[in-house]
Parts: structure tokens; C-alpha cells; sequence
């Protein structure tokens, strides 16, 4: 049986995005990145926070937690690529050690469900030496954030959990990450500071000077521009999936769409069957094979690894 | 006692053990704090995160001060307090080791490691996950089920995730014990390596997406 494939739409018109005149020039000083940001940063909340957009927020943060998982790997010179990191995650057995890039991408997955507000809570998940000035580091990041804007507070973070030891960049990163939710009053926290920094940024960073802290806001911004663009292609995809979805009239099939709309990787053997994760709906091997290959015929599931066998589905290019 | 500190006792069932010490002036509770964390720590044979350790004093007490307040105090014994594997724990001073060695018959040594061993333990350390194939693909030859057994058996590796390759082999993994074993904070402080050359053949099994 063969499905006629959808095309996913392109609403390029209705979703918000950067006007050309923010995107166009390049920034080269701590204004005109500020400037800059604010713009980006008003597009990304509305995308975000405005559920008519259809942007689905918790696979953004999944999918955002990947991207920093690797970012940080880098940072901290283990090198692990991205499907490393995915399939240390999705192929541990329950109960079993998922090693350390399979806890990474855990760090990051939990961090990003740290309620952006929650006082306290950020300081016992990070549990270091440092768990005591968590809660301080993050408020005097908001003041900066009050008075100079967000990415200088992102940066304030960044900076303070560094000079306290240099090498808790995934640390740094998440707080960074926390201090923009809160600044933007965000319910999740979105893992996006991690991204497009490099050892030698961090490492200037330390050292000081005005410079580096430009670099870092410049490396921010990027990768908060380039999650505008992740933002709406996820809310192509998503609507995509959701216009699908009355078509999959298979057992559980409503429970299964939900969970390809909020994870960026799927593995039928372990999430689909034999219960959808997160509900007790039962879900045979077979059924939820059937159900991933008939999503990516039509056209709205890729399988993401190329592989024969654990293979992975998901949405989320 | 207070009326608020008599409440708190009874929301938090807390009658068989009292962490506040409400009682006690300032000085004799922290004092006291300082005694049951090296209690337990001592008691331990396995390194104490912070969250057990919070357990046995008051409410938002630093574990941290406690601690070094307690190491101030073992400064110049033979012994120390040592952060290992995200936690704390006693451990000899590496300078006693000869006269530790002297004085007692310590037997067949739990952690003596023949060259292969070694050369094993390391490979998983800086490759992990790595399953049996990707160990043979760095040594050039299988390396022995009883060899992984052993290290296995003293704790040092354990399973990780499935390997998607066919037959779905159980990857190996450094344990917490393998970083106190090493005296290691994290894997970081693994000496640096060029890891780069040995992920090339690995590009074949995954497409980038």
C-alpha cells in the first residue's frame, strides 16, 4: 500500500522571522550586537511562547539539547559526534551505564526541564563545588541581564562560573542557558548559549577584556539567529506530522504522534513498543515498526541514522 | 526548643534523628556536624556524594565548609580527605604507601593489572562506548572474555549502551571505581590524547544528519 506523500507547507509567510536588515550587516560592536540580539530574541520569544505559531517548543529543546551536548563535548575535548552521542543515549539498556557521552546529552535533556524559574532546584541539579553560588551567579546574571540586556547577562554567567573553574564549561553553558529563559520568561529552558563557542573564546573569556565579550555575545547571537530558522522549520514539520495524523487511525497512534512531537529521536524498539513512552497505550514491535516506516512514507518522519538496525526516527532534521 | 523547631520535628518524622541539633550552641553543633560527616565518611568504603552527606547535618548547611573545616583539621596526619568521582572520601597519604606495604601482607593485590589489562582499561577509558570488535579493531587481536571478566569483576568497567552493530554487543564503560582507583575527578583528567585517528572508521556506520 502506498501513501500519497505530504509536502510540507511553506509558510514562510506567517511564521515570524529576522527582517533582512538585522541579518544583513555584520556586528562589530557591543551596541550594534545588542541591538542586534534584541530583534532576534523578539522573534525567537514569539515563536516560542505564542502556541498559535505551532512551534513544537519541547522537541526544539530536545533537539537543542543534542546540539549543545555536542558543542560541550567539544569544549571538553572529548570529541564525540552528534550520532555518538544519540546512540549512547537511545541504546542503553535501562538501568545500564550510558557512558560519558550518553550522560552528557542526559545533563543537557534534564537541564533544559529545569523550570526556568524554579529557585534552588538549578543549584541541587548541578551539584559541584560550586552548588552554593549557583543561585547567586544566576541573579546577578539577571541584574546584568536587566541593565545591559540579555547577553551581556548570559555572558556575566558564563564568565563567573569559569573563573570559579575553568573547566565546568557545560556548567557555564546551562546557567547562560538559564539566565536567558528567565530574562525572557520563557517556561523551558532552551539549550542555546553552548553552541558556537569555542575553548578559545571561554578561555579569553577568563582573561578578560572587552574584546572576548564581544566575541562571546557575537557567538550567542548566532546561534540564537540560527534557532529562529530551527524554530520554523520544526513548525513546517510539526504541522506536517499533525495534518498526517487523523490519516494513522492504528492503536495508539494519537499517544505516538505526540511523542514524535516532542522527541528528536525515536526508537521504535524501545519507545514505541511495548508501550508508548510516557502512557501505558501497548504498542506491538511490529506495529511500531509499521507505524515509523509509514510515517517516512509519507513524508513527514526521517530515519535518521542510515542504519539497517536501531534505527531512529524522528522529525527534527 | 522553639514552637517552629518543635513543628519542623514533627512534619519531618525526624524524631529517630535529629539533624538540626537545635539544642546545642552554635559552635557544639557544627561541632557535631563536623563528627558525622567524618563518621560516615569513615565508615564508608566507597566515596560520599554531597546529597548523603547534606542528610546527616541541618537544613542548608554547606557540606562544603564542613569539609574543609574537617580537612584544616587533618592537615600533617597521615591521612586525608579526598574529593574523588564527585564525592568524598578517606584515603592514606600515597607518601605511607611503602610502610603501609611493610606491615602488612596485603595479599593478592585487587588492582594489579598486567600490561594487557592496562592497555584495555585504557583503550575503553578514552574510546568508550567500545564493544569487543572496536577493542580488536585498536589491539589487532580479540582481547579474551576472561581478560574484560576480570576488570569487570573488580568493578572497574561495566556495560554500557548496545553497540548497532549485528548481534547487538554490550559496549564497555569506565566506572565510578576506575576514577577513585586513578585518583580522577572526571574523565578529563585523563591525560590528552589526539583521539581523532581512531574515529575514522567509525564514519562508515552512521550517517550525519
Amino acid at each position: 500500500m502506498t501513501y500519497q506523500s505530504t509536502t510540507i507547507s511553506n509558510d514562510l509567510d506567517t511564521l515570524p522571522k529576522l527582517p533582512s536588515w538585522v541579518t544583513s550587516g555584520r556586528a562589530e560592536t557591543l551596541e550594534t550586537v545588542a541591538f542586534r540580539s534584541g530583534a532576534a530574541l523578539t522573534v525567537l520569544d514569539q515563536l516560542v511562547s505564542d502556541q498559535r505559531h505551532g512551534v513544537p517548543v519541547k522537541l526544539l529543546a530536545n533537539r537543542l539539547a543534542l546540539s549543545a551536548a555536542t558543542a560541550t563535548s567539544k569544549l571538553e575535548g572529548r570529541l564525540a559526534r552528534e550520532a555518538d552521542i544519540r546512540d549512547a543515549y537511545h541504546l542503553t539498556p535501562s538501568g545500564e551505564a550510558r557512558g560519558p557521552d550518553g550522560d552528557l546529552l542526559a545533563f543537557w535533556r534534564e537541564g533544559a526541564r529545569l523550570r526556568a524559574g524554579g529557585a534552588g532546584e538549578t543549584a541541587d541539579f548541578v551539584d559541584a563545588d560550586f552548588a552554593g553560588e549557583v543561585d547567586v551567579w544566576l541573579d546577578a546574571g539577571l541584574e546584568r541581564a536587566r541593565t545591559h540586556g540579555p547577553l551581556a547577562g548570559c555572558v556575566a554567567v558564563l564568565r563567573f562560573v569559569l573563573e570559579a573553574d575553568d573547566r565546568a564549561e557545560r556548567v557555564a553553558c546551562l546557567l547562560s542557558d538559564i539566565v536567558l529563559a528567565r530574562a525572557l520568561n520563557w517556561k523551558i529552558v532552551l539549550p542555546i548559549t553552548a553552541q558556537h563557542l569555542t575553548k578559545t573564546a571561554l578561555r579569553d573569556l577568563v582573561a578578560e577584556g572587552q574584546e572576548a565579550e564581544l566575541v562571546a555575545q557575537t557567538r550567542i547571537l548566532e546561534s540564537i539567529e540560527e534557532k529562529i530558522r530551527l524554530a520554523r522549520d520544526l513548525a513546517r514539520r510539526a504541522e506536517a506530522l499533525r495534518a498526517v495524523a487523523p490519516k494513522l487511525r492504528s492503536k495508539g497512534s494519537d499517544a505516538a504522534v505526540d511523542l514524535f512531537l516532542a522527541e528528536a529521536a525515536v526508537a521504535p524498539a524501545s519507545m514505541l513498543s511495548p508501550h508508548v513512552q510516557g502512557t501505558t497505550i501497548p504498542m506491538t514491535d511490529r506495529a511500531a515498526r509499521r507505524f515509523c516506516d509509514r510515517l517516512v512514507e509519507l513524508g513527514v518522519a526521517k530515519e535518521l541514522t542510515g542504519r539497517p538496525t536501531f534505527r531512529l526516527y524522528g522529525i527534527a532534521p | 526548643m522553639s514552637v517552629a523547631a518543635k513543628r519542623k520535628f514533627a512534619d519531618e518524622d525526624a524524631a529517630v534523628f535529629d539533624r538540626e541539633l537545635d539544642e546545642l550552641p552554635q559552635d557544639l553543633r557544627w561541632r557535631e556536624w563536623m563528627g558525622r560527616i567524618e563518621a560516615v565518611l569513615f565508615a564508608s568504603a566507597t566515596p560520599v556524594g554531597r546529597d548523603d552527606l547534606a542528610r546527616v547535618v541541618g537544613h542548608g548547611v554547606s557540606v562544603e565548609i564542613l569539609i574543609d573545616d574537617i580537612q584544616a583539621e587533618l592537615s600533617g596526619r597521615p591521612y586525608e580527605l579526598a574529593q574523588v568521582a564527585g564525592g568524598w572520601m578517606f584515603r592514606t597519604r600515597t607518601q605511607f604507601a611503602d610502610a603501609i606495604k611493610a606491615a602488612a601482607d596485603l595479599g593478592d593485590q585487587a588492582l594489579a593489572f598486567t600490561e594487557m589489562e592496562m592497555g584495555v582499561l585504557c583503550a575503553i577509558a578514552y574510546h568508550q562506548p567500545i564493544d569487543r570488535a572496536g577493542l580488536k579493531d585498536i589491539f589487532g587481536k580479540e582481547v579474551s572474555r576472561d581478560l574484560l571478566a576480570r576488570l569487570r569483576y573488580k568493578d572497574l568497567i561495566a556495560s554500557g549502551p548496545r553497540s548497532p552493530r549485528p548481534g547487538a554487543p554490550h559496549t564497555f564503560v569506565t566506572t565510578e571505581t576506575f576514577l577513585v582507583t586513578f585518583d580522577l575527578q572526571t574523565l578529563r583528567d585523563l591525560p590528552e590524547l589526539d583521539l581523532g585517528v581512531g574515529n575514522a572508521d567509525e564514519a562508515t556506520q552512521t550517517v550525519q544528519v
